[in-house]
């Protein structure tokens, strides 16, 4: 048990393991991560084999990673607190120095002699500490005083509370590893749907884009309603950078798409014979439009958003983006197939047909009407709270580590020969300059002083 | 005048801010130097106005591209030195430093970098876009000034080794705690605008707090970096040559956190 603390108290391995973990992290953004093993063999080849058997490929969840900061982590608890007792002494039970000799081999230090009697130096000295902003311990003896003063002792701790705010924020990252739940939900507009892992159900009211004149999207906004046993306990519109928090969970607007189940398709028909004819039509999938002139039925008979020749020469779609709308519109005479053609949206004049009997019709696909769906992320991560709770205490450690100086001066007064000789030393870990420069013109006034 | 006409006078001031630097490094006289400082007041005054123009026209914080980034860092890291050069008289890391802003502004200038001002994508449209990048930009400004004054170290010591004179004014020792004052500076702004805010808006607008995206890992190199080198100044006690290398290091992660992320490795911060 010994020599186990011994080991996890040492600052060496405290470096050692900071410089693995550094190591470590350059590494995972070196490589991707998260990438299928294919992709890997593509880039790697024989090597990707290793990565992926030493989970270099899921770095930041391997578990020779997590051991990593487990170690790290118990180092830093039993590191600070080894360190921590000796603080507290230092600071709640502070001892008073009384060898002069130990006092003027410090650095920072001062003597001399006054011709006053001891116990008026003493005064004259502790007003000056206190003006200082020093609190004055003293121990008095009928030949000697022992005087301490002591300034910003919290600041003694500033570490302790850095590492106590990382352990916070570890153990955050842990529960939020542990307890965290995040799904993604697609809602149509007036779709209500169920929240897993939890009793309340959203429904979106509304959903809407908002773009700059030039074009860009702005932001998109969904109106939540949020129900409760059939009851709709509230409602508002989340925004990217504005979730709504309920319960425990937190709904981003995380995306936005189109919901291509039945889109409205806008059709001009024209004809090669007669320039003057143009008729436009809006439509849906399966719908069928009579052209009495031409005996014809016209139906729209599938749709792509983002049209692609697939394997075996199929039609197909790339995605689910609008990239490339396009529209199988086929034509029927008496039950017979005159013709079937794609049009495009985006390529006008790029349009395929095949005819079986004569016909003049030209069709272009001029636009399309989808409900956009919107996507949102539910999440639950329960760590999320500590880790503000970590980086409070990490931040207010740092300013008083960095900005709170503790600050001690040890005094031994002594007389004889009707003076009183005085020693004075300080002790400063941090900012020793500006702490020597107070000490220093403190006591050239105390010198000067009659 | 416009935004651009001020960014160009900002730039020529840096560079007579320079010139009188250098003018001091080699004549060895005081006097250039504190014309050198007011021409870097002046310039931190005029690109105040630019940066206060480009929020007027654009409507959002000037940060939201490599143009706009790149001349906050400027500015930061020029207000940056005034506070540090006021304090600590390091007059003789002017002239370099003064190099590092010159740089940022010219890469700033350059035909490379986008200067329109364009609309901000949803993602961006928050308050906390300008408390996480103002806040870490000037703590890496800090971190700059250090990297200065530990590579101004290396050099006096290497000098002072082989028995050169030691220059009076800047020592070895008060270039070491130079960079130490500032790094204990930039860490914790550093720590406060880079993770704890990045973290905090991460949250708000991903839904997670942490997500190892390139940028995030690379910010916690760089704190890892500057955690070594505290640690084993003020623990270990070392100082010197391995705390000014650390230094180094630790400036370095920081800019390629800045820069090599966008251009080398993907990820979340794809816009900035």
């Amino acid at each position: 048990m010994k020599s186990f603390i011994a080991f996890f108290s040492s600052v060496k391995l405290a470096i050692v393991l900071l410089i693995i973990i550094t190591i470590a992290s350059i590494l995972g953004t070196l490589i991707p991560q998260h990438r299928s093993t294919a992709e890997y063999a593509a880039r790697y080849g024989q090597l990707s084999t290793l990565l992926i058997r030493l989970e270099i490929t899921k770095l930041y969840q391997a578990w020779w990673f997590i051991s990593l900061l487990f170690l790290f982590s118990l180092n830093i608890v039993i590191c600070t607190l080894t360190r921590l007792s000796p603080k507290l002494k230092r600071a709640l039970a502070p001892s008073l120095e009384t060898e002069k000799k130990k006092l003027l081999s410090l650095k920072i230090k001062a003597n001399f002699s006054k011709n006053k009697d001891l116990e008026t130096t003493a005064e004259r000295i502790q007003k000056e500490l206190e003006l200082k902003r020093y609190k004055v311990k003293e121990d008095r003896h009928e030949n000697n005083i022992f005087l301490l003063g002591r300034k910003r002792m919290l600041g003694l701790f500033g570490s302790d509370i850095v590492h106590f705010g990382l352990l916070i924020i570890i153990l955050g990252g842990i529960v939020s590893g542990l307890g965290g739940f995040r799904t993604d939900l697609t809602f149509n507009e007036g779709q209500t749907i169920p929240v897993p892992q939890a009793d309340f159900k959203l429904r979106l009211d509304k959903f809407e884009t908002e773009f700059y004149p030039n074009g860009t999207v702005r932001d998109w906004k969904s109106t939540l309603s949020v129900l409760e046993n059939g009851k709709k306990l509230f409602e508002k519109t989340i925004e990217v950078n504005h979730p709504l928090s309920y319960r425990g969970f937190v709904f981003y607007q995380s995306g936005y798409g189109y919901n291509w189940e039945n889109p409205t398709l806008h059709l001009r028909i024209k004809k090669d014979t007669d320039p003057s004819y143009s008729m436009q039509v809006k439509m849906k999938v399966g719908d069928t439009v009579r052209l009495e002139d031409e005996n014809m039925d016209i139906t729209a008979m599938r749709f792509v958003p983002d049209f692609i020749i697939g394997e075996n020469n199929r039609v197909a779609t790339r995605s689910m983006n609008p990239n490339n709308p396009a529209v199988l519109i086929g034509g029927h005479r008496e039950g017979e197939t005159v013709f079937s053609a794609w049009a495009f949206a985006k390529y006008p004049d790029f349009g395929q047909m095949h005819s079986s009997q004569e016909h003049d019709l030209k069709f272009e696909f001029e636009d399309f009407e989808a409900a956009q769906y919107s996507g949102i992320q539910a999440a639950r991560d329960p760590g999320a709270n500590l880790i503000w709770v970590g980086c409070g205490f990490l931040m207010f450690g740092l300013c008083i580590a960095f900005f709170w100086p503790p600050r001690e001066i040890k005094l031994v007064l002594e007389t004889s020969d009707g003076k009183t000789h005085v020693a004075a030393g300080g002790i400063a870990t941090k900012n020793r300059e500006d702490f020597q420069a107070e000490f220093e013109n403190m006591f050239q006034s105390l010198r000067r002083s009659k | 005048m416009t935004e651009s006409a001020l960014f160009l006078i900002t730039f020529i001031l840096y560079i007579m801010a320079a010139f009188f630097y250098f003018a001091y490094l080699f004549s060895k006289k005081e006097t250039p130097a504190g014309i050198g400082y007011k021409f870097a007041i002046v310039g931190l005054f005029t690109h105040s106005v630019a940066l206060v123009l480009r929020t007027i026209e654009s409507g959002h914080a000037p940060f939201t591209n490599m143009y706009e980034s790149l001349s906050f860092l400027a500015w930061s890291s020029i207000m940056a030195y005034i506070i540090i050069e006021g304090k600590f008289k390091i007059r003789k890391a002017g002239p370099y430093f003064m190099l590092i802003v010159i740089g940022l502004m010219a890469l700033a200038s350059s035909p490379l970098m986008p200067k329109e001002a364009t609309p901000l994508i949803p993602a961006l449209q928050s308050y906390w876009l300008w408390l996480h990048v103002s806040v870490t930009l000037i703590g890496e400004a800090f971190f700059a000034i250090g990297f200065i004054t530990s590579i101004l170290y290396l050099m006096a010591d290497s000098r002072e080794k082989k028995g050169g004179s030691r220059k009076s004014g800047l020592t070895s020792e008060k270039l070491d705690a130079v960079s130490y004052k500032c790094i204990a500076i930039g860490f914790p702004l550093f720590t406060l605008g880079g993770l704890v805010f990045g973290m905090v808006w991460a949250y708000n607008a991903w839904g997670r707090y942490w997500s190892w995206d390139p940028k995030e890992t690379w910010s916690l190199i760089t704190w890892f970096v500057f955690a070594l080198y505290l640690h084993t100044r003020i623990v270990m006690g070392w100082k010197g040559r391995r705390s000014a290398f650390i230094a180094v290091l630790g400036f370095l992660a920081a800019l390629f956190t800045y820069f090599g992320v966008n251009y080398l490795l993907s990820g979340l911060h794809s816009y900035a």
